[in-house]
């Protein structure tokens, strides 16, 4: 076909649908000999049949549809015994139940503050070597195995938690026997001594709390890492100071700084600044959606996305770790001693505690295949 | 001609071990000689691959037959003089003969052939020079063939000669056929983390971001071995490696917990708010990728914001001046109020305004996602408690409110707000909700609401593919999380942490669904 200037003006539609179908044919065309091109420069180099498989390869990763296994052929229920290797303590954790120590291990849950007072005070306590007070961690961390605490002690001793009972005691048992009674020596709002810290500790407190150093007491702040005493710059300098110059980077008070705002009393969710055709300063995970689809009645209530908890105290008689957890957490929430929560109901203390952690859903699993199977 | 070779070199492949004919030849050794290097890289430069406007025209113009005139016919043109001569009548043929110039190269795919061996042939040297050229020239266009890539062309990896002998001798495969395991992965619960789980799911089934992951895309430049993007990463090897047993995906919720604190804590959490989250956490840490500092608040071109970040669009509309005030805020999911909440819901009957509906068929009387969309997108009288300072009148006055959507993001992720936490009642809506196969986003465009106000057509929006449905089973106070994910194809699979098993399309679409994530059909240039 001959290319020349010509004008389409003049042509009629016959003519224009047949040079359009002129066209297309030689883009099919030209796609095809590409493929060809392809195809022959493959089997030349020599890496044409490169992917061809063995029958017993492919036998070996083809998809099982059977009742009572899955899709790999495997009968359910035979990851018990998996572990796995803490990435902040580097000690063998059985994998389902890594989530709760990491908890405690990065001091994140209500109860770590107290642990990590708990393992200052054993420090400076030469009646308990570290290590039982370790021992009685990693107690924490397994289910059920009352070891030798003192089990009255703590209930007797502890007048912050009215309903604390025998009765609870048998669900909940690991924690009323393994805490330190002189634990509730240290009020919350008294201080750390942070010299006879190590640095590991150092650094699992200074996720947590504000951490900066009173001039008079020579102790580090425990309330939170927006206590209003203190400003960030100090705390960024304590960091420093106490964790050496790659402190600043830690990625705990960068990114505690930046989700502070997550916390905001407004609710907001604002971990990031992205301009959207400049007219919004949201980031999308303040769920604008979400926010945007409430409509009057909606708006009546606090604009905090309140999830209140409301673990009820199911004793579903599995075999559950997970009862077992439940419990524990309802457990803590009434015996922490901080500013704030003063109360004496489970059910609303998760969404008052002192971090001013986001309250969240909770949604334990219910009884899952692993305990039907049981 | 090259067809028989062709069908030699096959034969010859069937056996394994048998030695390759050579890809090049030796008759190339009299055109390499002198200067040829810079000659044939303008050969390739201006008759092969054109990357200006300039070349292309010169192309277009000077690129004829010699003998006949023609442009196409698989025109080549000789390597040794300045002669073009289409391949299907033979023309370059003759002129091989006559003049003894044994190379000619093909001017639309920069093939070379030899005279003497009737064949195109790959010379090592000459392929180099051909792939130089070939990509100057797409730099030239600055084209970007799919979002991912740009400005670089898309090259097939071709492997070395070591890598060859290497994978002759190994001759065992992992290959992704039709019913093939490989790409699915149990994931083993680390104590109520199925909310996690079940979002690891919908992510490593996201066909873009498992492309983005498996072509090694991401370069870390974090200084601490903290980067979820590269932990990420090393999930998708962990799902492609074959392995059967579940993975422990202990790491990321290290990372999660690190970098997101206000999920922190050992209780049961939200798999929305967990989406959410690790979006956020993987869009903070991408932002390295492109050499965008943290605090640039523009446009980010992570691939988290490519793929997730939509744009929603509201309108307050003042009822005395009607004047529009509109506002542009990104979002990663949209969030529904269903029936039987507290918040009032009002079924619209289908077709009733006019717009299309998604082809549902669904027993009499249940809401579908389409339902829920249209309220979602309905205006909103905000009320006489509720009035706006309306710049145009410039006093309070009551406005309506609508949402729609400005740009569609490449994955859609629908919540259904299934937990209700009004001040007076905490549970859950069960009601039964049910969503589409295929979606036609269409009618929720703002693009489509202008043009239904002007009385145009509805210029149509490409439809979205479900691949994933997180679903919630239980009450508000317990429950555990599973996923339904979509994989070649047509394959629907079940997702229970640590136990993958087949599932039906029927299982799904019946599931009471929480959070739905659907795909975009066809990727468009940008």
């Amino acid at each position: 076909m001959k290319m020349e200037d010509m004008s389409l003006s003049g042509l009629d539609n016959t003519k224009l649908e047949a040079l359009a179908h002129d066209v297309y044919s030689d883009l099919v065309e030209d796609a095809c000999l590409g493929l060809c091109f392809e195809v022959h420069r493959a089997v030349k180099q020599g890496y044409f049949f490169l992917d061809e498989t063995d029958q017993e390869s492919i036998k070996d990763f083809e998809i099982v549809d059977q009742p009572g296994v899955d899709i790999f052929g495997q009968v359910y229920n035979q990851w018990k015994n998996k572990e796995c290797v803490c990435p902040n303590c580097s000690r063998s954790i059985a994998a389902s139940r890594f989530a709760p120590h990491l908890e405690k291990c990065l001091g994140m849950g209500r109860n770590s503050s107290r642990i990590a007072n708990r393992r200052i005070a054993s420090s400076n306590n030469t009646s308990k070597s570290e290590s039982d007070q370790e021992d009685n961690d990693d107690v924490n961390d397994n289910d059920w195995s009352y070891g030798s605490e003192k089990k009255g002690e703590l209930i007797q001793s502890n007048p912050n938690s009215p309903r604390r009972s025998k009765s609870l005691k048998h669900k909940n048992g690991e924690l009323s026997s393994n805490v330190n009674p002189d634990l509730y020596k240290y009020n919350y709002s008294s201080g750390i001594s942070y010299e006879t810290l190590g640095p590991e500790e150092l650094r699992s407190i200074l996720t947590t709390q504000c951490g900066v150093v009173s001039e008079h007491t020579k102790k580090m702040c425990t309330r939170s890492q927006r206590c209003p005493q203190h400003t960030d710059e100090q705390r960024r300098a304590v960091r420093v100071f106490l964790l050496g110059p790659s402190a600043s980077t830690l990625p705990d008070s960068d990114t505690m700084l930046e989700n502070d705002g997550y916390d905001a009393p407004d609710g907001q969710l604002i971990m990031s600044r992205l301009q959207w055709d400049g007219s919004s300063d949201i980031s999308p995970s303040d769920s604008a959606s979400s926010k945007a689809s409430t409509n009057n009645s909606e708006s009546k209530r606090p604009k905090k996305k309140k999830k209140p908890s409301t673990l009820t105290l199911t004793t579903t008689g599995s075999g559950g770790e997970r009862d077992k957890g439940q419990e524990r957490e309802r457990g803590d929430r009434d015996r922490v001693v901080c500013g704030g929560s003063g109360s004496s109901s489970s059910q609303n203390a998760l969404g008052l505690s002192s971090r001013k952690k986001r309250p969240k859903l909770p949604v334990p699993p219910a009884l899952s295949i692993y305990d039907d199977l049981n | 001609p090259p067809i028989a070779d062709l069908e030699n070199t096959i034969s010859k492949n069937s056996d394994v071990v048998s030695v390759m004919s050579p890809a090049g030849c030796s008759h190339v050794n009299g055109f390499k000689v002198d200067n040829w290097k810079q000659n044939l890289r303008l050969i390739y430069q201006c008759f092969v691959w054109s990357g200006s406007v300039e070349t292309r025209k010169r192309k277009a113009k000077s690129c004829i037959c010699h003998l006949c005139g023609a442009h196409l016919n698989r025109l080549h043109s000789c390597l040794h003089c300045v002669f073009f001569g289409c391949f299907s009548k033979k023309h370059i043929h003759e002129h091989a003969k006559n003049k003894r110039h044994n190379l000619a190269i093909d001017l639309l795919y920069g093939g070379i052939y030899c005279f003497v061996c009737q064949d195109y042939i790959y010379d090592k040297d000459m392929e180099q020079i051909a792939k130089e050229e070939q990509r100057k020239a797409w730099k030239l266009q600055g084209r970007s063939p799919l979002l991912l890539c740009i400005g670089e062309k898309y090259s097939m990896w071709e492997p070395t000669k070591r890598e060859l002998e290497l994978l002759r001798h190994n001759p065992k495969r992992r290959k992704i056929t039709a019913n093939c395991t490989i790409g699915l992965r149990g994931l083993i619960n680390l104590g109520n983390t199925c909310f996690m789980n079940c979002i690891v799911q919908a992510l490593t089934h996201t066909p873009l971001l498992r492309d983005f992951f498996l072509s090694d895309r991401h370069k870390c430049e974090m200084q601490s071995n903290s980067c979820l993007v590269c932990e990420m990463s090393q999930l998708f090897q962990e799902f492609y490696s074959g392995h059967r047993s579940p993975h422990i995906p202990f790491r990321l919720l290290h990372l999660v917990w690190t970098h997101a604190r206000h999920l922190a804590g050992y209780e049961q959490q939200d798999a929305h708010e967990f989406l959410i989250a690790a979006l956020d956490v993987l869009h903070r840490h991408c932002k390295d990728d492109n050499g965008k500092k943290a605090n640039n608040p523009n446009h980010c071109s992570c691939i988290i914001d490519q793929i997730f970040t939509g744009g929603l669009q509201s309108d307050v509309t003042c009822q005395v001046c009607h004047g529009v005030s509109t506002t542009i805020d990104p979002f990663w999911d949209i969030s529904l109020d269903l029936p039987g909440s507290s918040t009032p819901f009002w079924p619209l009957s289908p077709g009733s305004d006019g717009s299309v509906v998604n082809g549902d068929s669904h027993p009499s009387g249940a809401t579908t996602l389409t339902d829920c969309l249209r309220r979602f997108t309905r205006p909103e009288h905000l009320g006489s408690s509720a009035k706006i300072k309306c710049s145009g009148c410039h006093s309070y006055q009551e406005s309506t409110k609508q949402l729609t959507m400005k740009r569609l993001p490449i994955v859609a992720c629908f919540h259904l707000k299934r937990f209700e936490h009004s001040a007076k009642l905490r549970r859950k809506i069960t009601t039964y909700v049910s969503f589409p196969l295929e979606l036609d986003m269409t009618p929720f465009m703002a693009s489509s609401k202008e043009s239904r106000m002007n009385g145009q057509y509805q210029q149509p929006v490409d439809s979205y593919s479900l691949f994933a449905v997180v679903n919630h089973q239980g009450t508000l106070e317990s429950g555990h999380y599973t996923t339904f994910i979509r994989q070649h194809k047509d394959q629907w699979f079940k997702c229970d942490d640590a136990i993958i098993t087949k599932a039906s399309i029927k299982d799904v679409l019946d599931s009471e669904g929480y959070l739905l994530f659907y795909h975009k059909q066809f990727l468009e240039y940008e």
